[in-house]
């Protein structure tokens, strides 16, 4: 394989395979013709050195092959606030839930400086690592969304300012509201079927952590009727995002949604308890009195805010409904957070 | 950025604004790309061919160019010219560059 050949190679390595073949074919037909031009400039054959002085001046393989590209993101820029968003919610949420796993860990600590300083190093590390998790896990379904809306990235070109007058505020869609929805049902999703184990209570005990189940067997039990929640009501928000405004059946769709969604929340609310955790669990890593304080407290606000919610969904499918009869478009978007 | 690389950042912003039009009236007649290349550079539009060829890649894409490929004496190359779209759009370019040009003048006067 002469200079030329590699040189090629190695730019046509950069390059998607079904344009390779023809790029590759013009650009070898390119520096040839250069390579003919230097040499009868010179009055001698092509050598290496010349050859080399060429395609030193072509450029550098990999940069040649993105002149040919177009920009590529893993997440373009307007989805990039949304993922922003999505970012300093969860991440506060992170540092509180891995708070109070270093409050519960330092609780039952022997108090000293090597211990403290141990349990911080540990805390900030175990931190850390679920951040880079959260934002690994964050990065591929944006990329998704990148992948799955491509037209997120492009508006019309045949776009005419008078189609506004056709839209009433309320029947239009930020792309921001439903890739919001999009990433939040598809992260309840994976969560909540493939990685349970992440809502729950780390503590340090004894040489080790402790990973203690938040959610009990009852909640589970919903799942599937959540799943199905979830998975329409990402479609609904993929074909809103397409769409770009509400329409009559988007809507009719959104208040059944909605109904079930309060189905599901009255039952969680007149069901079995919700939470895995009882004072007598959390008695091992607290004293009995605090323990049972905690799990009282834990299920009163749990209760509470599924009846705020159920009341909040309740009042929006309501006004859902009355709208859409009254044929006054509501801009809910549905969702089970 | 020194000024020099604010220059030459700025200069191929410009280059890359006027190149189109630059090579849609030099393709009435097929050139293949190298021998477009030295005539633009000859007339005194220096573009390397990094910027050129995918360009003519670009423009073929979307229908002002044509292309094919030529054998001469055992040397492949792919000629191109300007599509019949191209040409139709070609004058309403350079009218419409007549007039950038004489406004500019008055600008940057």
């Amino acid at each position: 394989m002469d200079l030329l050949d590699t040189y090629i190679s190695e730019v046509g390595k950069h390059l998607p395979a079904k344009q390779r073949p023809d790029i590759e074919a013009e650009i070898r037909s390119a520096i040839t013709d250069m390579l003919e031009d230097k040499s009868q400039k010179a009055g001698s054959p092509v050598d290496e050195a010349m050859t080399l002085d060429v395609l030193q001046a072509y450029g550098e393989p990999e940069k040649v092959a993105s002149t040919y590209l177009p920009e590529q993101y893993v997440i373009g820029p307007r989805l990039f606030s949304a993922f922003k968003t999505t970012l300093q919610i969860i991440l506060p949420i992170l540092g509180l839930l891995a708070l109070i796993g270093f409050a519960i860990s330092f609780s039952r600590l022997e108090l000293n400086a090597a211990n403290i300083i141990e349990l911080i190093i540990e805390s900030l590390a175990g931190y850390l690592v679920s951040v880079v998790q959260t934002l690994g896990g964050l990065v591929v379904v944006f990329y998704i969304l990148q992948i799955a809306a491509p037209n997120l990235e492009t508006k019309s070109t045949q776009w005419d300012a008078r189609s506004l007058l056709k839209i009433s505020p309320p029947d239009r869609i930020f792309p921001s509201g439903p890739v919001w929805e999009i990433a939040a049902n598809m992260a309840a999703i994976v969560i909540f079927n493939f990685f349970p184990q992440i809502i729950g209570l780390a503590y340090r005990s004894g040489s080790g952590w402790v990973t203690t189940p938040i959610l009990s067997e009852t909640f589970y039990r919903y799942l599937p009727a959540l799943n199905l929640l979830w998975v329409m009501a990402i479609l609904l928000n993929v074909f809103l995002l397409r769409r770009g405004q509400w329409q009559t059946g988007t809507r009719w769709l959104s208040l059944g949604l909605r109904l079930v969604s309060v189905g599901i929340l009255a039952a969680m609310v007149a069901g079995p308890s919700l939470i895995a955790l009882n004072a007598e669990a959390l008695s091992q890593i607290l004293q009995k009195q605090t323990a049972e304080t905690l799990t009282g407290l834990l299920e009163w606000i749990v209760r509470l805010n599924l009846i705020i919610i159920l009341i909040t969904s309740l009042v929006d499918a309501v006004k859902q409904a009355l709208r859409l009869f009254a044929g006054v478009k509501p801009a809910v978007i549905v969702s089970l957070k | 950025m020194d000024t020099q690389a604010q220059y030459d950042n700025v200069m191929l912003e410009l280059r890359r604004g006027v190149i189109v039009l630059a090579v849609l009236s030099q393709l009435e007649h097929e050139q293949y790309g190298y021998s477009l290349m030295k005539s633009l550079i000859e007339q005194g539009l220096n573009v390397d061919q990094g910027t050129l060829y995918p360009l003519l890649r670009r423009l073929e894409s979307q229908g002002l160019l044509k292309s094919q490929w030529k054998v001469e004496a055992d040397r492949p190359r792919r000629y191109y010219s300007i599509s019949d779209q191209g040409q139709s759009l070609l004058p309403r370019l350079k009218l419409e560059w007549e007039n950038l040009v004489k406004t500019l003048a008055g600008l940057i006067r």
